[in-house]
């Protein structure tokens, strides 16, 4: 029964997070986008009369309105709303022109424009517009979707899709998702193992060992654990320092080594002194088993299980760590980033666009909560299958 | 009238017949044993004295009252009048029958303070004088200790003082004296006969121990499978014991002035998962007949005993042959 | 009995802070580079006061021993960054702050936590167990930032909602001012306390000694308080140290999304400017609380359970 859960489960589980890691490698790739008018610099070309307020030009880099003369009107007021929006909205200009080029922040939505007497408030004029998609051939040369040489280019450009849209800094959140995700999870899991490995190590030598190694190993432990962990998370990586051009993973994974080894160590000592006393060593030992052949044949088989258990939970556990270490800027430095780091940078622009915080959030919940059920389905297993040796 | 009387208690847990069949009687002043193998659903029926069986229990009888008052539907509110107050319970293990956090003063007088109406002084000497008169040494500073002080034998005298601080009418004792040591075994069991008779209470006691129970008990009642397969009054039923279920228990109890090798009853208790055809004890009966597939009604023996045998059946044993016959 | 096993408490508490002290000192003067870079060019003369006042002109076992004395004394300096400001009283101004607002997670925490965990146990298996359950795994799973910058972006929804300010966004005050923060802030605590609890109250409903309590009639109010619960808190209580800890950290995210001024914010802002004697000082003085803490559970826990009080005080 435990097996099965084992099996049905664990892969189950496992399948997230692969399947992130897999994803980022065709990341940069263009799948499927927009068509966008590429924008060259304004025409100055004349405006030519118009009868009432017109669109000469409509898309997201720029809306071009004119407007014909009104009798007695010295000043105009141009104002601009969303569709929806009630009264005339955002006041754009005033003057005496008869033309206006509005590039404010435009969406690709509908605008209302309203034309008034800036005098008198009298409304003159009103009309809407959709502006069609567009990149300015600035952006597009530096994006080298055209080369940077070219005086003449295409009329529309096809633009790479962003599916989860971009952040404050115009990145595209998917691709950003799965370089973060590469960041947040090699450290979850690559810190845990090194930890675990060590404190494994140092603690089962010191409970196969015994006596004043055994001792200094626990003082030491002790003391280690008494340190306010993230305090000196903080601290150690500060410590370590970052260089120009590092991406701060390797001081991270080295801090949390030195402060999280003890909980394994203490564990595997527990562990294998309770092992050492069972009979079943004494007679392996009786019939000349060496002491490598007992560590290897009999103790490790048995501290596996426990090893596996403590490994699942301290994954969640480091990636935790790592997303609030990067969350206050003491993570990983850009430009890498992590999902933590894009949590920081998320939470900025929270009120306008919830979503760059939700997404790596999701992310970051996702992996604790299903590295969390995978830890609980093999503690279970190995709560069922121990029996013998008392946790 | 009867402090007890049960007739036809039947409960179900979660879809399986736990207790089948129980029926008994128990007289004022009287005690009477409850004997049977664990699991035979003793306990249980101790349980739904107190209203204290299972939430998911499903319960059915056709009496079941103490002092002529039906009891309240298990699990009610109603309750409270009655436990501790009118039916006390004595429990087996008494290391882990009193809370661990709180001193024993504090859990003994909480008793009297409840169900008697004490303010928290009289209460407090009401405990230390209920303890002395148990022969529990420094009462007075004992009160203000915690179980895990006590020894096992004393923390029984201290659960019995418990059970008996209200002067309940019925008093349930469960194998009060399997967790304790045998030289304490013996005091405890003085305790509690010389306690029933100076207080008049009822005394319900659950043992496995046949030993036990001729020494303390006036009747004793035996379960099987969740029924009471008989009934009698102690010597008769060590005696000459009616039902072979009886009489296999009666046999296998070691004896003092014997070089008899006990004998152990072959097989193993009815799973109770399944429901039970006819007799439950028929697979492992060395008396068994073809009739055994049928319910045997409740008969009484030339003893007087009450027995679910039919082996007591006025046509026995014209009308049924022996199966193995 | 008692005041030995105090006293044996408290002195492995002073060993662990001289640790932490010292553990701190050596990391913080592990740093590569320079502490007095900062963006200003510096005359020589300058440096050389600067060093001065901070005694880095000294050799490293002085600078040590003068950090571990003003220690002692509780003086931790002068801050790098915010000239004329001590450490002190940074400290004194911005920690009353934090503790309330850590105070106010720890009651929430544990309140709630007991209740829930609590509930389920009592419910085992229908369908309010499922539902703190399911919080639990929830509120586990998800980083303190992000509860704390949803909660923000549900009231910003809320207030223009109602087209008023029904709850402050962020900001320190009245009592509005904190108790969202303090919700925040106790969640994942709470979450972790309500499935511990939950584990220790199914132990003790299980047991004999509430069967017991309950066939002599005890039942309600009392039985819950004084058999249930008092016996459930006793692996709560040992947990509260890891979680005041926990609390103390996830102060300085919810302090610096809520922008409230407290010692965790200020901790958080040294940090990431480099403020050396402010970073060690305030290390210190957390590491020191948080032991302070810790002891302080153990002699709790030894008030409420009388096995540990004797067997200390026996031994």
């Amino acid at each position: 029964m435990a097996m099965l859960l084992f099996v049905l489960l664990g892969p189950l589980v496992w399948q997230q997070d692969p399947s992130q890691q897999w994803l980022s490698q065709v990341s940069s790739g263009p799948t499927s986008g927009i068509y966008a008018r590429v924008v060259g610099p304004i025409s100055t070309k004349g405006v030519g009369n118009v009868s009432r307020l017109t669109v000469l030009e409509s898309n997201t880099e720029r809306v071009q309105l004119a407007w014909p003369e009104v009798v007695s009107v010295e000043r105009f007021r141009l104002y601009r709303a969303k569709q929806h929006q009630s009264g005339k909205g955002l006041p754009l200009w005033q003057g005496r022109g008869r033309s206006y080029t509005d590039e404010l922040q435009l969406r690709r939505q509908i605008y209302r424009y309203t034309l008034v007497d800036a005098d008198t408030g009298m409304m003159l004029f009103s009309t809407e517009t959709r502006p069609e998609p567009a990149i300015s051939v600035f952006e597009a040369q530096l994006q080298e979707l055209i080369p940077a040489s070219a005086t003449v280019y295409p009329e529309y450009l096809r633009l790479p899709a962003h599916p989860l849209g971009t952040d404050a800094l115009g990145r595209d959140i998917l691709a950003r998702l799965m370089a973060g995700g590469r960041s947040s999870l090699f450290v979850g899991i690559v810190a845990p193992l090194l930890f675990i490995s060590f404190g494994a190590i140092f603690g089962g030598l010191a409970g196969y060992i015994g006596g004043k190694f055994d001792q200094f190993a626990m003082r030491s432990a002790d003391f280690v654990v008494a340190l306010p962990f993230l305090l000196f998370m903080i601290l150690l990586r500060i410590a370590f320092g970052i260089g120009p051009g590092q991406d701060g993973i390797l001081p991270l994974i080295l801090a949390m080594l030195l402060l999280s080894w003890p909980s394994s160590a203490r564990l595997i000592r527990g562990q294998v002194l309770a092992l050492r006393s069972q009979p079943f060593i004494d007679s392996a030992r009786l019939s000349g088993v060496t002491t490598w052949g007992i560590f290897r044949r009999h103790i490790f088989p048995n501290v596996l299980p426990v090893l596996m258990v403590a490994f699942s939970f301290a994954i969640p556990q480091a990636i935790f760590t790592e997303a609030f270490l990067s969350f206050i800027g003491m993570g990983v430095s850009p430009p890498s980033t992590s999902w933590g780091a894009m949590c920081n940078d998320g939470i900025k622009t929270l009120l306008s666009h919830p979503g760059q915080l939700l997404w790596p959030a999701a992310m970051i919940s996702i992996s604790v909560l299903a590295f969390n059920i995978l830890g609980d389905a093999l503690r279970d297993t190995a709560d069922k299958r121990s029996g013998g040796v008392g946790q | 009238m009867s402090v007890v009387a049960i007739e036809h208690l039947q409960l179900a847990l979660s879809g399986n017949q736990v207790l089948r069949e129980v029926s008994f009687s128990l007289e004022e002043g009287e005690c009477r044993a409850l004997v049977g193998e664990s699991g035979s659903g003793k306990s249980l029926t101790a349980m739904c004295l107190l209203g204290l069986a299972p939430p998911n229990a499903v319960l059915n009888a056709e009496q079941f009252s103490v002092m002529g008052q039906p009891l309240p539907a298990q699990g009610h509110r109603d309750w409270r009048g009655w436990r501790g107050r009118r039916i006390a319970m004595i429990f087996q293990n008494p290391m882990t029958a009193l809370s661990p956090t709180r001193t024993i003063g504090a859990q003994l007088s909480e008793c009297f303070r409840l169900h008697r109406n004490m303010d928290r002084r009289q209460a407090r000497a009401e405990s230390a004088a209920l303890l002395e008169r148990l022969a529990i040494p420094r009462a007075e500073q004992r009160l203000s200790q915690y179980p895990f002080e006590f020894s096992g034998g004393m923390l029984q005298r201290v659960m019995i003082a418990l059970a008996v601080a209200c002067r309940p009418k019925l008093l349930i004792a469960d194998e009060p004296t399997t967790a304790l040591d045998v030289t304490v075994q013996a005091e405890v069991l003085a305790l509690l006969r010389e306690l029933q008779h100076e207080q008049g209470t009822s005394l319900l006691f659950i043992s496995h121990d046949l030993g036990v129970v001729a020494n303390i008990a006036d009747t004793v009642s035996v379960m099987y499978a969740g029924e009471t397969v008989e009934s009698a009054s102690v010597a008769s039923l060590l005696r000459h014991p009616a039902h072979p279920y009886s009489e296999a228990l009666q046999a296998a109890m070691p004896r003092l002035h014997s070089r008899e090798i006990t004998v152990a009853i072959p097989g193993s208790p009815p799973d109770m998962r399944g429901t039970i055809q006819g007799c439950a004890f028929a697979p492992r009966c060395k008396h068994r007949m073809a009739i055994c597939e049928d319910s045997p009604p409740l008969l009484i023996s030339p003893r007087g005993a009450g027995v679910r045998c039919w082996r007591w059946h006025p046509d026995y044993p014209e009308r049924w042959r022996l199966q193995h016959d | 009995m008692m005041i030995k096993f105090v006293l044996h408490r408290l002195l492995w508490g002073a060993i662990t802070v001289w640790f932490i002290a010292t553990a701190t000192f050596f990391a913080m003067h592990a740093v590569p580079g320079d502490p007095l870079i900062q963006d200003k060019a510096m005359s020589p003369v300058v440096r050389a006061q600067l060093e001065a006042r901070y005694g880095l002109d000294k050799p490293l076992s002085q600078q040590y021993f003068t950090f571990i004395g003003n220690m002692i004394n509780g003086d931790f300096g002068i801050s790098f960054t915010q000239e004329n400001r001590r450490v002190n009283d940074i400290i004194r101004e911005h920690f009353p702050v934090s503790a309330t607002l850590g105070i106010a997670a720890i009651a929430i925490a544990l309140v709630g936590g007991v209740l829930a965990g609590s509930i389920a146990a009592h419910y085992r298996g229908q369908w309010p167990d499922k539902l703190v359950m399911f919080m639990v795994v929830a509120a586990i799973s998800v980083p303190g930032f992000v509860i704390a910058g949803l909660a923000q972006l549900i009231i910003v929804k809320l207030n223009s909602a109602a087209e008023s300010t029904v709850l402050p966004v962020a900001g320190w005050g009245g009592v509005n001012h904190v108790w969202v923060p303090a919700l925040v802030l106790g969640l994942g605590t709470l979450a972790y306390l309500s499935r511990l609890s939950r584990a220790a109250m199914l132990e003790v409903l299980s047991s004999d000694y509430i069967l017991a309590a309950r066939a002599r009639g005890i039942s309600g109010v009392s039985l819950f308080f004084r058999y249930q619960l008092r016996n459930a808190l006793l692996p709560v209580v040992t947990e509260l140290g890891p979680a005041v800890a926990a609390i103390t950290t996830g102060g300085f995210v919810v302090e610096l999304i809520f922008a409230i001024p407290g010692l965790g914010r200020y901790f958080v802002q040294a940090v990431q400017q480099l403020d050396y004697t402010v970073i060690m000082g305030t290390t210190v003085f957390y590491g020191a609380f948080l032991v302070v803490i810790v002891v302080l559970v153990d002699i709790s826990y030894g008030l409420i359970d009388p096995r540990i009080r004797l067997s200390a005080g026996r031994s």
